[in-house]
């Protein structure tokens, strides 16, 4: 454990040291490549509260995807015309580019909060769904005869079986969208927005503050690995059965 | 081949028995254009403990599914003395599910027939008092994947028993596990089987080894291979416990594997 976080902070650190070199010995301008220590002495309040609205959206936007593309897979599963009619509709909507449907956002609910929310919410839908819905056919049609010997009914065998069954699915689908998450109030942000990471990117980029423009990225995927971490660490804990013999 | 069959039923003494639990009649069973079984005729009686014999492929495991009711009939029927008779099913795979501690796997029957309510404390009792029967006393609360396939099995065997099934079906119950671990499980089946402590009696099991048929059963009743007909139904009368190298035993072993061999 302590190797596995050891190993990567002394090489992040090296490299944060070569970068923080070479701008110096190179005398490279501040608003072409910033310092490490400039960038890191615009880590300020303003900062944290952008990345907060940030998050925020994100993390609304990944529960309600969460729970809305989880719901629609039971439907989906247990009702095959649904399947048909609408999983070639979900593929058109997870097909149309994120950036090209935002303004569309905008238009339709401003520039306040739901632009974005709505935003994560298409971007992190669809690979929930899929993994979903294949999760929840993965557990082997003898499981499902057990379950018929035992006269178990469509709802206890969803229940019981299929659900649990595809919990690991699920939690992989959760960590790629959790990452998207952020892509999606971000891209929301750019288009119209007057806090949060995204707009402070557009702004600091427009000003040529270089400097404030890193630490945003920098508090992005900040942002994103901690969403992921947090995915893992819940994982590891529900479904603790499957790093076994899984049949 | 079938009035052989026939013969060795009617010579069997009719009379003296009870009437059977459940009767095969003239059963066929197809997937799609291939025959899986076609024309079966045999009963098995309350207490039996019988045995299908027949290479792999040849629909044994079929016929179990059928009187379980899991696949269609093609023609036939199966006749059961009552119809609420409760039918226990063990698969070749143990099929825990393995986010459930080896109790709550052997609880799930009791949990699926009560619907939406609790499962109360006497059926803990009772699952624990299956567990205890099985050998797995000290793995309660042992995940699946902490335990042997043996033992896996062992926690699958409780699970049928659980729900007091009228009858047993057991797909080659132990066949993917090693030799000596499938020797020892048998004959714990066999001491279960005769022991007071539960109201298991009929069990008919499917398995392609002649020894282990020979050895369990009653009755071993042979079939062919795809589609599945009865070559014949022979009674095991010695006494047990049996090994494959005593002499009676053994001698039926000879006939069977002969019987096999010489083809329909």
């Amino acid at each position: 454990m302590r190797s596995r976080i050891q190993a990567p902070l002394i090489f992040g650190l090296l490299t944060l040291a070569a970068w923080q070199a070479i701008v110096m010995a190179a005398d490279i301008p501040e608003y072409l490549l910033p310092a490490p220590s400039v960038i890191f002495a615009n880590v300020d309040r303003t900062l944290a509260i952008q990345l907060g609205v940030t998050f925020v959206e994100a993390l609304a936007g990944f529960l309600i995807a969460g729970v809305l593309a989880f719901g629609c897979a039971i439907m989906f599963v247990r009702f095959n015309t649904l399947e048909d009619g609408l999983f070639p509709i979900a593929i058109a909507v997870k097909t149309t580019p994120i950036v090209a449907v935002a303004p569309l956002l905008v238009i339709w609910l401003g520039t306040g909060w739901w632009s974005k929310i709505v935003a994560v919410i298409l971007i992190c839908f669809f690979p929930v769904l899929v993994n979903a819905v294949k999760g929840l056919k993965a557990a082997d049609a003898e499981y499902r005869e057990l379950f018929q010997t035992l006269g178990a009914s469509r709802s206890q065998e969803f229940r019981k079986l299929r659900i649990p069954y595809c919990l690991p699915y699920l939690f992989s689908a959760l960590k790629i969208s959790s990452s998207l998450a952020i892509v999606g109030a971000i891209v929301g942000e750019f288009v119209g927005a007057t806090q949060g990471l995204g707009y402070l990117i557009m702004v600091s980029s427009a000003h040529l503050e270089t400097a404030t423009l890193f630490a945003a990225i920098a508090a992005a995927a900040l942002a994103g690995i901690a969403m992921f971490y947090a995915i893992g660490w819940a994982e590891e804990r529900v479904v603790f059965w499957h790093s076994g013999n899984m049949e | 081949m079938n009035a052989i069959a026939l013969a060795t039923r009617l010579g069997a003494t009719p009379l003296s028995r009870p009437e059977p639990l459940v009767s095969i009649e003239n059963l066929g069973v197809r997937f799609d254009n291939v025959v899986a079984i076609e024309n079966l005729s045999f009963a098995v009686r309350r207490g039996e403990f019988v045995s299908l014999l027949g290479p792999s492929g040849c629909g044994k495991s079929t016929l179990l599914k059928a009187i379980a009711r899991l696949v269609p009939l093609a023609s036939g029927k199966i006749v059961l003395r009552d119809p609420n008779l409760r039918i226990g099913f063990m698969f070749q795979k143990p099929l825990l599910l393995p986010w459930r501690t080896t109790l709550d796997n052997v609880l799930l029957p009791v949990e699926i027939q009560l619907g939406g309510s609790v499962v109360d404390p006497t059926d803990r009792q009772r699952a624990r008092l299956m567990l205890d029967l099985v050998g797995l006393r000290d793995f309660v609360d042992a995940y699946p994947h902490q335990l042997s396939g043996g033992m896996q099995q062992r926690a699958a065997l409780a699970r049928a028993l659980i729900s007091d099934p009228d009858i047993l079906l057991l797909d080659e119950p132990f066949g993917a596990l090693d030799e000596l671990t499938r020797e020892l499980l048998n004959e714990e089946l066999i001491r279960i089987w005769q022991s007071a402590d539960t109201r298991l009696h009929t069990v008919i099991m499917v398995t392609h080894s002649i020894p282990e048929a020979v050895t369990m059963s009653d009755r071993v009743i042979v079939l062919t291979g795809r589609p599945a007909r009865l070559i014949e139904d022979i009674d095991v009368r010695c006494s047990r416990p049996r090994t494959p190298e005593e002499p009676e035993p053994g001698s039926i072993i000879k006939r069977i594997r002969a019987m096999i061999r010489g083809g329909r």
